[in-house]
């Protein structure tokens, strides 16, 4: 009952945010030179008075600024993403077909980063001042040092140029038509290089947060005393320590969603992933006012959501029953 | 290398007779970027016209030579004095919903649906008094003037034919069939996912016996250039047409097994690289300054190391490439000694001036530094601006700027692609298309109103020469290279660039060899 | 204090991150007694392999100019970046922390929502709009960043305050009658300087990795040589010329990774028996 409330509270607040987001991106975006009538003139080849003035008026650029701030939000606010005149379609049919993209890449990337990085930590701390955890940890670091899109760049060359193992871009085989089993390999099989090249980073940071909190943990009261009592060290570690040591690990995830979502924007344009980061970025460049509205809108709802996802597993997995913050 | 190579074999295919074709396969070309709608009658943007101007068709193409073809006009005449143009279309062309297409569908795309839309057909349009339809298989176009490129333009980009029984009566731009457009050409829309790849497929009814050869098409969007060269290598794309890759993944391309290149397709565009120069205010505003400019740039280096050797350096503002072009006019050779003294001249007081590059990748943005070197070595100071796409519209298009650099298509004729940035009445804020520079020279532009309306090719001629020769030694912006960009593909495809847009509409005559 | 510098002395990693950082730093004072004619003058033909030539140790890039001159520039460039927007977030991010956590009630709440507000837009694309907004100058980049990046220390500043404000000395400054303001400067905040020194360490590292992330979508100065800058105009070019973007990428990593070394460093060093809450 209390976690429904406390869920409740959250997405109310949530939803005043949102709201916020919305009316602070919308002034931003205005501010940037350039509309989108221009952009689309200065593609066209040619353009007169006419034609500029004809597109400023579809797209409702020739009504006072707050009026079309009014308009977008009252739009909003009955859930209606608005319409991107640039391509012609619905912003949240535009979003919606490639969300499924970035939720596939995000959610793998995260995944993958916290399941290498907690183990990886747990390793190191095991390991505490021997070989093995400056090995760890040197790697951790060097993860967390290298740029992003240099790994992808690297990653591509190496294992689909070179070796030729694996796809550098795209979501699938285009024009395979694979259907079932074979398509869902074929996605995996896209997806390994992207996912991989986006969660270094991330494994490198949890991996840091790990190995230190396993360290804390382990010098606290009660291991002590579960050690007294002649628990065998696995026991300990697995069923004490690593409990205890992955709240802070949990805490710090879900504060890095909202990275994890950015860092997707320079992974999609490397290997071309159909996803809304990339959205973003050209609908930025084309001054789709609508359109890269509803991509903040939609990326800060999913930092949101993350975040609540992340409150609840920390109530999950944290020791103290019932326990409050 | 193989580029020579590639069009002694193409001579070759031509003549060895057409049996050779083979018919069928895929083929998977990169569309840079991705295009924003592909409903041609209402943008003509690039990437929208390389895969649009398979769906649709004008009424003629245009060969390598800029000497016109049939199309959906099977043949045309023209009568005497220049005012009458008379097309007989094709017989049994279908719309790809099955509907037939027949002359009223043309008299409502010119007449009525691109008078609307399309602001470059607008200027030709404005010389055309009435189009009319005889018969089902026959227009008539009849000019108040007797307008010299006229005949250039109804290829797909400059006038697609849009079907009627769609758009009659309509709100064009909100048409919802705009998002699975229908067109008489050799392909048919089957398939766009947005980010991914858009897919056309054979049209089976198509008109002329045996086209196109390919079974399917696949335009892929990849966004970033690293990757796109990329997907060539490892044979994920068999085309690369050209600007979509930088140059120098260019040359290294070419240089493998199997790659064939050519610069063939560009001479109905013929991009022509220029700075405009802003002639109202500061320094730029003197000639003296302006034609320092001309001097002190490098432009062989640049063609040399930026665009890795291709293109070729421009002599003034009419492309080698198009119609009525002469090189009889101000040499301006690099030669940092001329412009220094041209600067002590006009007392240069260090000023400093904005370069601002064209937002189109790294070829640019190169470029643009290494202006700005050749500009320091003379004395002049200069800053780098920077913008985005729409950040560059705006400032050029407002005037914002001292030196920016830009490229225009010329159309084939000077009239269509040349006049609009010299003329006074171009002078005009809000396009980028345009006098964006302000020169003003009403004696000229009395010639270039004369020249257009001209039907005479010689007459035409010595008034283009008049022209260029002035406004060279006027130097109203700094001219800098008539740009090339290879196309380049894998050697199995045969026949890609066959017309003077290339890979814009070629695809109907494309095979691949098994 | 003296302390402090044993235990940090003790630590190889962290002398081997001063080692390297000391000399990025020596290579940014110098470059210009090294270089004259500056990063951008070419010299050469284009595209000279490294270790090749004499003079250009790291070769030329695609005009011709030399990549070892662009790298000693660079450095000046990332770091001022790095340390400027690490500085501008302090100063958004201290204040605000400090003032949520010591008044607490309405105050918190309202800090503490307009801090979750900016940490809800995901951070990277916040700062290509605004840069792309305010077009890529040096200025705009390093306030795009900080922009981004002073969240995290408003948070980490208030849970500080928060647990210090319950310890007896400032019970004691409080009956001794000092001013709100006083306390919080004087008491509270040099106390909780330690992990805010160890979180400024880490944030000109990321700092530095945004500046290129942004260079590398097109969105750095052109008039400023930095490494990202460098690696951008190199990507294109990774296959035929390697060597363009692995050395300023190189440099990048070399540079991150002593930060982060100092800054775990300073991290043991600060909390010798490792009693607090882990913080990243």
């Amino acid at each position: 009952m209390a976690i429904a409330s406390t869920v409740l509270g959250r997405l109310l607040k949530a939803a005043i945010t949102l709201l916020a987001i919305v009316v602070l991106n919308f002034l931003l975006i205005h501010a940037a030179p350039g509309d989108p009538a221009a952009v689309m003139a200065g593609e066209a080849g040619a353009a007169d008075e006419k034609f500029i003035a004809q597109l400023r008026e579809r797209f409702g650029l020739d009504q006072p600024l707050h009026v079309q701030l009014w308009n977008y939000v009252s739009n909003i606010l009955q859930l209606d993403l608005g319409y991107s005149y640039r391509q012609g379609a619905p912003v949240l049919d535009l979003i919606l077909e490639r969300l499924p993209a970035t939720l596939l890449l995000t959610l793998t990337a995260f995944g993958i980063s916290l399941l290498f990085g907690v183990a990886m930590g747990v390793a190191a701390s095991a390991r505490v001042g021997k070989l093995g955890d400056s090995a760890i940890t040197g790697v951790a670091l060097l993860f967390y040092a290298t740029p992003l899109y240099w790994a992808a760049l690297m990653a591509v060359l190496v294992f689909s140029v070179w070796l030729g193992w694996l796809p550098g871009f795209g979501y699938e085989t285009v024009g395979a038509d694979y259907t079932g089993l074979a398509r869902v390999l074929d996605i995996l099989k896209h997806l390994i290089l992207p996912a991989a090249t986006l969660g270094l980073f991330f494994m490198a940071v949890y991996t840091r947060m790990t190995r230190a909190s396993m360290l804390e943990v382990a010098q606290m009261d009660f291991v002590k005393t579960a050690r007294a009592k002649g628990l065998p060290d696995k026991v300990i570690r697995r069923r004490h320590i690593l409990r205890n040591a992955l709240l802070p690990v949990v805490t710090l995830a879900g504060l890095q969603a909202g990275q994890l979502v950015g860092g997707a924007v320079l992974t999609e344009t490397v290997f071309a992933w159909p996803g809304i980061g990339r959205l973003m970025f050209e609908s930025l460049e084309a001054r789709d006012y609508n359109t890269l509205l509803g991509v903040f809108l939609i990326s800060a709802a999913m930092v949101i959501l993350f975040n609540i996802v992340t409150d609840l597993v920390y109530r999950l997995i944290d020791p103290r029953i019932g326990a409050t913050r | 290398m193989k580029h020579l190579l590639t069009t002694s074999f193409l001579v070759a295919a031509a003549t060895s007779a057409a049996q050779a074709q083979q018919q069928g396969g895929r083929l998977d070309i990169v569309v840079q970027p991705e295009p924003p709608s592909l409903m041609l009658g209402l943008v003509q943007n690039g990437p929208t016209q390389m895969v649009a101007g398979h769906i649709y068709e004008g009424l003629l193409r245009y060969d390598t030579e800029l000497q016109p073809q049939p199309s959906l006009a099977e043949s045309w005449e023209i009568s005497e004095d220049g005012l009458t143009y008379t097309f007989n279309l094709q017989d049994d062309v279908v719309w790809h919903d099955g509907r037939p297409f027949s002359a009223e569908d043309v008299v409502f795309s010119a007449d009525t649906f691109l008078r609307e839309t399309h602001a470059r057909l607008r200027v030709s349009l404005a010389y055309v008094e009435s189009i009319t339809a005889p018969d089902d298989n026959t227009v008539v176009f009849q000019l108040s003037e007797p307008f010299g490129p006229f005949i250039n333009s109804f290829e797909a980009g400059t006038m697609p034919i849009v079907p009627k029984h769609i758009y009659e009566g309509t709100d064009y731009a909100n048409n919802e069939m705009n998002a699975t457009p229908i067109g008489t050409g050799p392909f048919k829309f089957e398939e766009w996912v947005k980010g991914s790849h858009i897919h056309l497929t054979a049209n089976e009814d198509y008109y002329l016996e045996g086209k196109p050869y390919l079974d399917e098409v696949f335009f892929r969007v990849i966004p970033d250039a690293a990757s796109r060269a990329v997907a060539f290598e490892t044979g994920e794309v068999d085309v690369l047409p050209g600007g979509s890759i930088e140059n120098w993944d260019v040359a290294r391309l070419m240089e493998e097994d199997d790659v064939c290149s050519t610069g063939k397709g560009w001479e109905f565009l013929a991009p022509h690289s220029f700075m405009w120069m802003n002639n109202r205010e500061g320094p730029t505003a003197d000639p003296r300054f302006r034609q320092a400019v001309m001097y002190a740039m490098d432009r062989e280096f640049v063609r040399d190391v930026v665009w890795n050797g291709f293109g070729k350096v421009a002599t003034g503002p009419v492309s080698s490439r198009t119609n009525f072009y002469t090189d009889d006019v101000t040499d301006y050779s690099h030669d940092p000694e001329k412009a220094k003294a041209l600067l002590d001249e006009m007392g240069y007081d260090g000023t400093p001036v904005r370069v601002l590059p064209l937002p189109y990748g790294e070829t640019w943005q190169r470029w643009a530094e290494a202006v700005k070197q050749n500009l320091q070595e003379v004395g002049i100071e200069v800053e780098i601006d920077s913008a985005d796409v729409a950040g560059w519209n705006q400032k050029t298009s407002e005037w914002d700027y001292d030196l920016a650099f830009t490229y225009l298509y010329q159309y084939g004729d000077p009239a269509l692609g040349t006049a609009r940035n010299y003329i006074e009445s171009q002078i005009e804020k809000g396009s980028p298309w345009n006098n964006v520079e302000g020169y003003r020279n009403p004696e000229l532009d009395a010639k270039w109103a004369e020249a257009a309306v001209t039907f005479d090719r010689d007459e035409r001629q010595k008034l283009y020469t008049e022209i260029q020769q002035e406004i060279v030694e006027d130097a109203p912006v700094a001219w800098l290279l008539e740009l090339e960009f290879p196309t380049l593909y894998d050697c199995s495809v045969q026949d890609l660039v066959t017309t003077a847009i290339g890979v814009n509409d070629g695809l109907r005559d494309t095979w691949i060899e098994q | 204090m003296s302390d402090f510098w044993i235990r940090f002395s003790r630590n190889k990693g962290a002398l081997l991150g001063i080692a390297m950082l000391a000399a990025v730093i020596l290579v940014a004072l110098v470059a210009p007694l090294m270089f004259p004619k500056g990063p951008w003058q070419m010299v050469q033909r284009p595209f000279l392999t490294p270790f090749a030539t004499e003079g250009l140790p790291l070769g030329t890039d695609t005009l011709g100019r030399n990549v070892a001159a662009g790298l000693a520039y660079g450095a000046r460039v990332s770091l001022l970046v790095g340390l400027v927007s690490t500085l501008v977030a302090l100063a958004i991010g201290v204040p605000l922390g400090a003032v949520a956590g010591y008044y607490g009630g309405w105050v918190d709440e309202a800090a503490m929502r307009f801090t979750e507000f900016f940490q809800t837009i995901p951070n990277f694309a916040l700062a290509i709009v605004l840069v792309a907004i305010m077009e890529p100058t040096l200025t705009s980049i390093t306030l795009a960043i900080a922009i981004v990046s002073w969240p995290p220390v408003a948070r980490l500043v208030r849970a500080e305050v928060l647990s210090l404000k319950k310890r007896e000395f400032v019970d004691a400054a409080q009956l001794a009658g000092l001013s709100n303001r006083r306390i919080l400067l004087a008491q509270i905040l040099p106390n909780a300087m330690s992990p805010i020194i160890v979180m400024a360490s880490l944030m000109v590292a990321t700092a530095i990795l945004l500046e290129s992330s942004l260079a590398f979508l097109g969105l750095g100065d052109p008039n400023i040589m930095s490494w990202g800058y460098m690696i951008g105009a190199a990507r294109t070019v990774i296959r035929s010329a390697w060597w363009l973007s692995f050395f300023p990428g190189l440099a990048i990593v070399i540079t991150v990774l002593a930060l982060n070394l100092i800054g775990e460093g300073l991290n043991d060093a600060m909390n010798p028996h490792l009693n607090r809450k882990g913080r990243a």
